[in-house]
């Protein structure tokens, strides 16, 4: 019989509101405490300290207004974070300043977050939901210059771009962005030719959130239906589905897959959080903490795998911290 | 005095007295020589030395037998001028010597001295002691030649004859001294000091003597104690001068290996010569060290302190100098030193503890190699010894047992993790550790005592407070031992092994011991928590520092992984009381994964109940928890702020004991916060709390998740919630609603856990929140004296003619009277109620009052469980919640509403507890929901109250004493009881009274029993509050004891139904009630007669 499922590690509370994103940064070196960065709807980014499990600084910039992509760029001094004030800022964090150096109008009143690669030392991409409501525009950072705008064709009818998802083959090659809309399709889009690659209807209502593993060029995406979609990519760069899999529950809201390709969680509208293995999509574990919602699911980056850790947000107010990589 | 100061007139006075002696040899004759040398300077007598000294030694020459007061004279009188001149001549001193010496001789060279008079023997010693100290040091050392060993030799057996074997104590005193002055260790400081040459020459000399010395030593040493100590004392010192002397280590190492040759012409005297070398050395220190062993053993437990003193000395002359040459003797020597470190005088204590510093300091031990051995070996034979010493002796004996083991291990300092890394030291010393800490466990009062304010309505807030006391430790009761003094020695024992030990090495080996058997934990930990003191430096007493203190994050990691293995479920969830909740709650099987407080994940399931738990075997587990509850104290102390970052997993098992059900353990526990607060820098307990709920809150919620862990779960909010205020509620808010769904899983099982958290948390409430509950009690009082008053006929009657009175005077022209404004003062308070009662209603109800409504919720669902004490602790509860949520009537109405029902269920058909407590929760209710309760309670409750009181009242009427043990009676006695305050909360309607009376009347009868009766009374003296005339008029009806004259003719006679009736049964109570309504009356209105 297989083991029942275990409870969190830990549970972070205190930030008196839903948490929409959550972003570790625990792989640097040195006696760095391992961080947690997240976002919540009251418009605070919390920084956790991962040892006394506790906020060390709550950062204030999106006016009050949710914040729902957090990202590191580089080191942990380095943050990007995207509020609903539709403004995405650059934060410097560097010798305990909280500042925020740059930021983004974006013009979009969606929720799609953002997407950020790193391109070369010190110059990222970043995708972003543009100010035309199906367009989505992607910038370099830190000089802010546009590369492209992405436009469907005309009468394609996707729709919002609901989630984003920048990747590349492997260093240097070209950068492609992976795009849901809320008609339910998957759209890759080549960001030189600022061109439609291949476009997939995955699912019946809006993609909520979507990952994709460049190594096995296989992707998943969840929408508000009971379905996972998981669709690979083939060599002409088409988008073909590859599986799906049903869930009991419908609503997902966040995917991700862990980075060393072998499991991925989902967080699921049934306040759940779901594991499974992402070869054949075996389902290998239900985490039932929250409350609520969940909103956002995050898997650390720690160099020791033992230490490694997964942090799930929810409407609820609660971070839960789970030590997932000893029981698999 | 000195009258002649020059050598001529000085020779002018001497020479007849000379010239006397010389002729003839009598005492009168000394006698005048005597006198006249009294009165010749010390100058003028020098030049005269020799001259003056002729007459008395030719009066000793003169051949044949001489008597003995002569002689006595004569060499006092040698003494007096030996005394005041130098003797400047070799040869002079060689021959007086000689000649002194022969004066103690036997005529026939037998062995014994010749059997003198006392006082003659005692001045040759103190002539010769006045010789030596006469001589001028070159001079001397003509003495120290191999030419005269002979002659030293005599004198040194002789003088050492006289100390053994004289009784006069003066004469061995003397012959020691001079002893010493013989072999040139005088205490005085004339002398000069040898320079190493000359120091090697004596010892090579006194080399020869030595063994006939320290033999002849070590008999007076170890003879009768009524010798007197200062005989033994100077023996002492002696020995210890000549074997410091003749075996010093410089001096021994500087010998050559081989004999030197000497002159042919000496060799008879350089056979009496020893070689000191390696050989003779070595056989030498074997025989002292028997001598040694003998003389330690005796005068280590000397009755006289000085002797005991003088030990020490020795010990510290030879380890000083001749560590070497006599190692072999250093294993009884130490021991006697360190033995004497508890000495009962404080001197020897005092030079004790010197001399063990100067040991230390001097780094005797680290230096040499063989002294470390020789201590590690004492130590491992000591440690053997350890557990059968501490069953046979008595305290004192285990007190210098240890103070032994003390003394051992301090002297080895740093040395000791030689003997910690031999396993077979390492071994013995725990395996004696553990055997002598063993507790004494068969006190069954430790497990009987609980703790108060768990099960009370109340927790009262002051004597929780008092609980929290600085943390001291809980006075431990020993096996072996009942004395304090010898556990702080086995404290000190620890925590000097943790000072200067290799921290991991012993924390590895006691954590080892310590998960080892059950039957040493308690020791091990105890023994860790010292180690753990002693390795930061805390209370720890040391001779010497040690190199290197251990850094922060060694101590750090030791620390966390004993907490680690302290707060393992197996260790910390123990069986410490058979208490059915707690029973139930350990055959609970761990499910699956289990969540370790504060995150460490183990899978280890709870140790499932034994069978047969013992008392034993609880107050053994009480003691280990409290013992790891001292040990986190200890820990705090010594991380200080540092803890703060362990509190994440520390904090939430101690508070979990604090709310612990033994009281040995909760107050452990709570002096345990105390410690904590004090090292990390929190001002109380509540700040420690507040500051860090959110560690608790996590655990609190994870823990809950967990069946088994529910109960410690709810324990630890129950403690957090007892030592906060209300500045924790919104932490805690949070948590209390995952403890109201996890109760709304499983009402079944669990339910009286959870209670106990839901009455704390609203006992708590009330506490924090009380003070706005109390203000509405006053005003809902007021309004009752107020709408009392509207009813009462009388007074409106008295204020109509008052009125009418002052109305009248007023028109006649009179003033006011002024006061009496109670009038106005009603319809304010009347109206303020609905105004409140309106703004209440929009503004949000206050997060602790929903709570209140929460708890309510689950309340009525659980009133009617099966479990009587599950339905009192609801009830309990309920009437808590409805004190919180009194300020807020439009929550409170509607939950009274749908409480109701099962209320009523509790009130008419239960057990009589829960009706008395259903009683009391109603009144409670009544204050608020008055008009919703008069209604039904007159309507579903009442009709069969009063029906089932008057169908039982006959039977118990008739019934004889057992009825008061039957359920019936409980039940007719609660609802009396109760029934009264309720009317008069309810401020019923008259014919409901009426109702009460008259199905309370029957129970005043004298047949009722007698608890039944005074119940009824306290019915009827709530109804003379509420309606006074009708209660007088109905219990007159039964009985009248006053006649009542119309004030007027035109009024009609007064008839009341009791009047003229015999006496009967209820004669009595009425009147007792008659006479109480009377009292009362004429104190409410002084003056006024009844009506």
């Amino acid at each position: 019989m297989a083991l029942p499922p275990p409870d969190p590690q830990f549970v972070l509370r205190g930030t008196s509101a839903a948490i929409h994103t959550l972003h570790f940064s625990c792989g640097s070196q040195g006696p760095d405490v391992p961080t947690l960065f997240s976002g919540s709807e009251n418009g605070f980014i919390h920084v956790w300290n991962l040892k006394t499990h506790r906020v060390d600084t709550a950062l204030d910039g999106h006016g009050r207004k949710s914040v729902y992509c957090v990202e590191t760029m580089g080191g942990k001094d380095r943050l990007l974070s995207q509020g609903r004030d539709q403004r995405i800022c650059l934060w410097d964090l560097a010798e305990g300043r909280t500042s925020v150096t740059d930021s983004v109008f974006t013009e979009n009143v969606g929720f799609c977050r953002c997407s950020l690669l790193k391109v070369a030392q010190g110059r990222w991409l970043m995708a972003m939901a543009a100010k035309a409501l199906e367009e989505v525009q992607v910038l370099e950072l830190p000089s802010k210059t546009s590369v492209c705008t992405l436009k469907p064709e005309v009468g394609a009818k996707l729709g919002m771009p609901m989630c984003l998802k920048l990747w590349q083959l492997n260093c240097g090659s070209q950068p492609l962005l992976l795009a849901g809309y809320e008609d339910g399709s998957v759209v890759l889009w080549n960001l030189s030719m600022a061109k439609a690659l291949s476009q997939l209807v995955c699912h019946q209502e809006p993609v909520m959130s979507l990952d994709f593993d460049s190594e096995k060029a296989k992707g998943i995406s969840g929408s508000s239906e009971k379905v996972l979609s998981i669709w690979s990519l083939n060599e002409q760069q088409n988008l073909q589905v590859y599986k799906t899999h049903r869930l009991v529950n419908a609503g997902i809201s966040d995917i991700t897959i862990r980075p060393d390709k072998k499991i991925l969680a989902t967080a699921g509208w049934d306040h759940r959080i779901r594991i499974f293995g992402w070869k054949k999509l075996k389902p290998l574990a239900v985490l039932d903490y929250h409350t609520a919602t969940v909103h956002c699911v995050s898997f650390s980056d720690h160099r020791n795998p033992s230490e490694r850790l997964l942090a799930a947000g929810s409407k609820d107010h609660r971070i839960s911290i789970w030590s997932i990589y000893t029981q698999t | 005095m000195a009258v002649f100061d020059t050598p001529q007139e000085a020779f002018g006075a001497l020479r007849p007295a000379c010239v006397q002696l010389t002729r003839a040899q009598t005492l009168e004759n000394v006698a005048r020589l005597q006198a006249g040398l009294a009165a010749v300077s010390a100058s003028a007598l020098q030049e005269l030395q020799e001259y003056v000294l002729f007459p008395l030694r030719f009066a000793l020459k003169v051949p044949g037998p001489k008597q003995e007061r002569l002689v006595q004279s004569v060499v006092e009188c040698m003494a007096s001028v030996l005394a005041a001149t130098c003797v400047k001549k070799q040869e002079l001193l060689q021959e007086l010597f000689s000649e002194l010496c022969a004066c103690l001789s036997p005529p026939s060279s037998t062995s014994k001295p010749a059997s003198l008079s006392e006082e003659l023997k005692l001045a040759v010693i103190q002539a010769l002691h006045t010789l030596m100290h006469s001589a001028y040091g070159d001079v001397i050392l003509s003495l120290y030649q191999p030419s005269t060993l002979p002659l030293l030799g005599f004198a040194v057996s002789l003088l050492l004859g006289l100390s053994e074997q004289e009784k006069a104590k003066q004469i061995k005193i003397s012959a020691l001294k001079c002893l010493q002055v013989l072999v040139l260790q005088c205490d005085c400081q004339e002398h000069r000091q040898l320079d190493e040459d000359e120091a090697q020459q004596c010892g090579d000399l006194f080399a020869s003597f030595l063994p006939g010395i320290s033999i002849t030593l070590s008999r007076v040493i170890t003879g009768d104690i009524k010798q007197g100590h200062k005989t033994t004392v100077s023996a002492i010192r002696l020995f210890y001068q000549i074997v410091g002397l003749v075996m010093a280590d410089e001096q021994l190492a500087r010998i050559p290996k081989n004999k030197e040759k000497l002159p042919a012409e000496r060799s008879r005297i350089s056979e009496l010569m020893v070689h000191r070398g390696p050989d003779w050395s070595r056989s030498t220190a074997e025989k002292l060290c028997l001598l040694l062993h003998k003389m330690v053993e005796f005068s280590s437990v000397h009755p006289h302190w000085k002797v005991r003193l003088e030990l020490v000395e020795l010990v510290q002359h030879l380890l000083r100098n001749c560590s070497q040459s006599l190692v072999d003797s250093f294993s009884h020597l130490l021991k006697a030193l360190v033995g004497l470190v508890n000495d009962e005088n404080s001197e020897v204590q005092s030079r004790c503890n010197e001399v063990l510093q100067g040991i230390a300091e001097q780094g005797l031990v680290a230096q040499n190699r063989a002294l470390a051995d020789i201590l590690s070996e004492n130590l491992h034979s000591l440690a053997t010894a350890l557990p059968r010493l501490m069953n046979s002796q008595d305290d004192m004996g285990k007190v210098s047992t240890l103070s032994l083991l003390l003394g051992y291990l301090k002297l080895l300092g740093p040395k000791i993790n030689i003997v910690l890394n031999s396993t077979s030291h390492l071994h013995r010393l725990c395996r004696a550790l553990m055997q002598v800490l063993e507790l004494d466990v068969t006190d069954v009062k430790i497990v009987e005592d609980r703790r108060w304010g768990c099960e009370g309505t109340c927790g009262p807030s002051g004597s929780v407070q008092h609980g929290v006391q600085k943390g001291r430790c809980q006075k431990k009761y020993f096996r072996f031992f009942t004395e304090e003094k010898v556990f702080q020695l086995l404290q000190q024992v620890c925590r000097v092994l943790g000072y200067y030990g290799n921290l991991y090495l012993l924390v590895d080996h006691f954590m080892g011991l310590y998960s080892e058997s059950g039957m040493y934990r308690k020791q091990a930990a105890m023994v860790l928590n010292e180690l753990i003191a002693g390795a930061a430096g805390v209370g720890v007493d040391v001779l010497q520092e040690r190199e290197t203190s251990p850094n922060m994050d060694d101590l750090k990691g030791s620390i966390v992984s004993i907490l680690d293995e302290y707060t393992d479920q197996a260790n910390w969830y123990l069986i410490t009381s058979i208490d059915t909740e707690v029973s139930h709650e350990h055959s609970v099987p761990c499910s699956g994964l289990t969540a370790c407080p504060g995150g460490a994940c183990s899978s280890v399931p709870l140790p499932s109940p034994e069978p047969h738990v013992t008392a034993r075997t609880m107050n053994s587990n009480i003691w280990q928890i409290c013992i790891q509850l001292e040990g986190v104290s200890c820990f705090a102390a010594v991380l200080g702020k540092e803890f703060r970052l362990l509190l994440l997993s520390a904090l939430y098992p101690v508070l979990e004991k604090a709310g612990d059900k033994t009281l040995l353990i909760s107050e452990t526990a709570l002096g345990t916060l105390a410690d904590i607060c004090e090292a990390c820098g929190y001002n109380s307990v509540q700040c420690l709390i507040n500051d860090n709920s959110d560690y608790l809150v996590n655990g609190i919620s994870l823990n809950l998740r967990q069946l088994a862990h529910q109960p410690h779960a709810s324990q630890v909010l129950d403690t957090m919630l007892r030592h906060s205020d209300a500045s924790l509620l919104p932490l805690v808010e949070d948590v209390i609603q995952d403890v109201l769904s996890t109760l709304d899983q499983s009402y079944s099982n669990q339910a009286s856990t959870f209670l106990r958290v839901l009455h704390s948390v609203m006992t708590a409430l009330v506490r924090w929140f009380g003070s706005s509950c109390g203000e509405e009690h006053q005003h809902g009082q007021s309004r009752a004296v107020s709408q009392g008053q509207q009813a009462v006929t009388r007074q409106e009657l008295e204020k109509f003619f008052l009125d009418y009175i002052r109305q009248k005077q007023i028109a006649e022209g009179n003033l006011p009277d002024p006061g009496d404004e109670e009038t106005d003062e009603v319809p304010p308070v009347a109206k303020l109620e609905p105004n409140n009662s309106d703004t209440e209603g929009e503004a949000p109800l206050p997060s602790h009052a929903q709570l209140a409504k929460a708890v309510m919720e689950r309340c009525i669902h659980l009133l009617s469980d099966g479990d009587l004490r599950v339905r009192l602790k609801v009830l309990d509860v309920l009437e808590l919640c409805v004190t919180v949520l009194h300020p807020h009537g439009n929550h409170l109405l509607p939950m009274a509403h749908r409480v109701w029902p099962a209320l009523v269920t509790r009130l008419i058909s239960d057990d009589p507890l829960a009706v008395l407590r259903a009683f009391k929760v109603l009144c409670t209710l009544a204050q608020k929901c008055r008009d919703f309760l008069r209604q039904r309670f007159s309507k579903d409750v009442l009709p069969k109250l009063t029906s089932c009181l008057l169908s039982q009242a006959p039977a118990s009427a008739r019934a004889g004493p057992v009825y008061s043990h039957t359920l019936a009676f409980k039940l007719q006695l609660a609802v009396l009881q109760g029934l009264g305050s309720l009317c008069e909360k309810l401020d019923m309607g008259e014919s409901d009274l009426n109702k009460v009376a008259d199905a309370c009347l029957i129970y005043l009868s004298a047949k009722q029993p007698m608890r039944l009766q005074e119940a009824a009374q306290s019915v009827f003296l709530h109804l003379m509050h509420v309606d006074p005339d009708s209660t007088w008029l109905l219990l007159n009806k039964l009985c009248c004891p006053h006649g009542y004259e119309p004030p007027h003719a035109s009024l009609r006679p007064v008839k009341l139904g009791g009047m003229g009736r015999q006496r009967d049964e209820f004669t009595h109570n009425v009147l007792l009630l008659l006479e109480r309504l009377r009292q009362r009356e004429s104190a409410a209105t002084p003056g006024a007669a009844p009506p």
